[in-house]
């Protein structure tokens, strides 16, 4: 009974910390998505791309992930802006019909792009904090989760107050709510709306340097990742930031306790069914109202 | 339609079923098929994705369904063929009733991520449901035709791409074909001038799965083999709905057209570029949103109207 019992505890902590990343790429979404209300399919892909970015850095010049998640943020801001000066802004205002397929294109773009430069194979970066294990009674947990974990709560406290309590956040949701009246009181439409989606696809790049060092490495990775980012925004409810980083940790939690008593390949079919109920039961979100 | 275009849509299937007297090779013909798979896929997709506006990203779903349907009433129940075939496209349907009634409760990118969390939610099954799909090892299909079969696959390709337009014809001139495209231009208006967009929606999605299920089982048996993530993944509803925008969401002949130059392309490219060919779909979609938003035959019947004028 005891051993269950902690069993089911270790399943909760691990889900926890793999939530914590979740929630990076969901607060990244929430953004784009829940604020901006531009249907990114290419957010797995850009993660991948950050993942790439960093596993480069490390393999070629031996700059440690943990130094080169900062490097992957920084390309994948830049790709974010130029992508939404570019590419997104010209589809912006035409339907959500026309965002889905564009990113759906850039995401196929990335990703055959990544196999023709990098090939198919698996890769991992091997660092020695990866043998490292944090022991409290029967619960063990793996050092750069741990890591991860502490360095995700920083960033994403920083993402929340940049979006809550700055003048570039107040205009950015301005913009959510009424872009021309927006625009009338003096906000740069076109500049804060390129910034914050450099602002989420920087959060991506985060992420997946933060994830290369606890999984492999293969241009498809990101794929499962465009449906969890948007499971987690229409579970946080639309446009809360907070609310999509607390969803990410819920849905950590949930794949890590399926994984347990169903086995590790129903854990995505949970995420969708959870998708689905709340799309049809509670469109608002399961934590706290829609609200810009 | 006119009497002229009903005879020169009834003359061109006619030649395209004549075609194998000259196209002997296996490969062509198995190229061919999948050119009048897409096109009728392309064709049933546009009735929700096209006339009704509906973009849905799960019609993997149907065709995974068309082609284990096929596959397990066979083996299990000992159906013969067209009864298996048509008992899967039956079960596809009823798939289409319950994803339609809680997908269409959702509007805009709500209803496209919905269908693709039930197809998901279907391919996962698929994967990890060994007692009757046997997981990721797949099942031998049972063959529709024995001897000929390349030709005979070939033209029941071409025959279910001239049924799908034939549906399609006849449903974009009738008051249901109004009432989809209503919907499409403005839901909120066409529900107070008295349309159901509920009910209009759902049978259009019900027709629209028939249809796929059908081709679903039609390529199964094709290539012997059903493995869930070729026939049940992301990719192929990509496809499905990039054939029918490439040529033309909401046209007639767009989906054809689109099938005609995606697959002949996507077999060109793959012989030169191998894996990396869906680099090809994503630089197509690309350019459709920034050059082509209504797809070949909407560019070409504007620029048409426009000289006209």
């Amino acid at each position: 009974m005891e051993a269950k019992l902690w069993s089911a505890l270790q399943a909760v902590l691990n889900g926890v910390l793999t939530g914590s990343l979740y929630a990076l790429i969901g607060m990244g979404m929430a953004l784009i998505f829940g604020v901006m209300r531009i249907v990114n399919f290419a957010h797995g892909a850009f993660l991948m791309v950050g993942m790439y970015a960093t596993y480069v850095l490390f393999d070629r010049y031996h700059v440690t992930p943990y130094l080169g998640f900062v490097v992957a943020a920084g390309l994948l801001f830049v790709i974010g802006v130029g992508f939404y000066r570019g590419l997104l802004r010209r589809v912006d205002e035409r339907s959500h019909f026309m965002q889905i397929l564009l990113t759906l294109g850039v995401a196929l773009i990335l990703t055959d792009g990544a196999q023709l430069v990098f090939g198919a194979d698996y890769h991992k970066a091997n660092i020695p904090l990866l043998d490292d294990h944090l022991r409290i009674g029967a619960i063990t947990l793996n050092a750069p989760w741990v890591l991860s974990f502490g360095i995700t709560v920083v960033l994403a406290t920083g993402m929340f107050l940049l979006v809550m309590k700055t003048r570039f956040g107040r205009a950015l949701r301005a913009i959510a709510q009424n872009r021309y009246a927006a625009s009338l009181m003096g906000i740069d439409v076109l500049r804060t709306q390129a910034l914050a989606f450099g602002l989420g696809l920087a959060a991506v790049g985060f992420a997946g340097g933060l994830l290369l060092p606890v999984f492999y490495l293969y241009p498809d990775v990101g794929e499962a990742y465009t449906g969890k980012a948007f499971v987690m925004v229409v579970l946080g409810g639309m446009g809360s930031i907070e609310g999509a980083a607390i969803a990410g940790v819920v849905l950590g939690i949930v794949e890590s306790l399926t994984s347990l008593y169903w086995g590790n390949e129903w854990a995505l079919a949970v995420d969708f069914a959870l998708f689905l109920l709340v799309l049809s039961l509670r469109p608002s979100g399961l934590f706290g109202s829609q609200r810009v | 339609m006119t009497r002229r275009r009903v005879a020169l849509a009834a003359a061109a299937f006619g030649l395209c079923l004549l075609v194998p007297a000259f196209v002997q090779q296996d490969y062509q013909l198995n190229v061919l098929f999948r050119v009048f798979l897409f096109a009728a896929l392309g064709l049933a997709w546009n009735l929700v994705g096209g006339y009704a506006g509906q973009l849905s990203l799960g019609h993997a779903a149907y065709f995974g369904i068309g082609a284990y349907g096929l596959v397990l009433f066979h083996d299990r129940l000992a159906a013969p063929l067209p009864v298996a075939m048509a008992l899967g496209i039956i079960v596809a349907v009823a798939a289409a009733f319950v994803i339609g009634r809680v997908a269409f409760r959702l509007r805009g990118p709500y209803f496209a991520l919905a269908t693709i969390a039930f197809a998901e939610l279907v391919r996962l099954s698929a994967k990890n449901v060994h007692s009757l799909t046997n997981g990721d090892v797949g099942l031998q299909a049972p063959e529709l035709f024995v001897e000929d079969r390349s030709r005979w696959f070939y033209w029941s390709a071409v025959a279910l791409t001239a049924l799908a337009f034939t549906v399609t014809a006849l449903i974009a001139r009738s008051r249901f074909g109004y009432q989809l495209q209503a919907i499409r231009e403005d839901e909120d208006t066409a529900i107070a001038c008295g349309i159901d967009p509920a009910r209009t929606k759902l049978l259009a999605l019900l027709i629209s799965a028939a249809l796929t299920a059908a081709g679903g089982a039609l390529n199964a048996s094709l290539f012997y083999y059903v493995v869930p993530d070729p026939i049940l993944g992301i990719d192929v509803s990509n496809k499905i709905a990039i054939v029918a925008m490439l040529g033309g969401a909401g046209t007639l002949t767009g989906p054809i057209v689109g099938a005609v130059l995606l697959e002949i392309s996507g077999e060109v490219f793959k012989n030169v570029f191998h894996e990396a060919h869906r680099l090809i779909y994503g630089g197509l979609i690309v350019v459709i949103v920034l050059f082509l938003p209504e797809g070949i035959v909407g560019a070409v019947a504007g620029w048409w109207r426009r000289r006209r004028s």
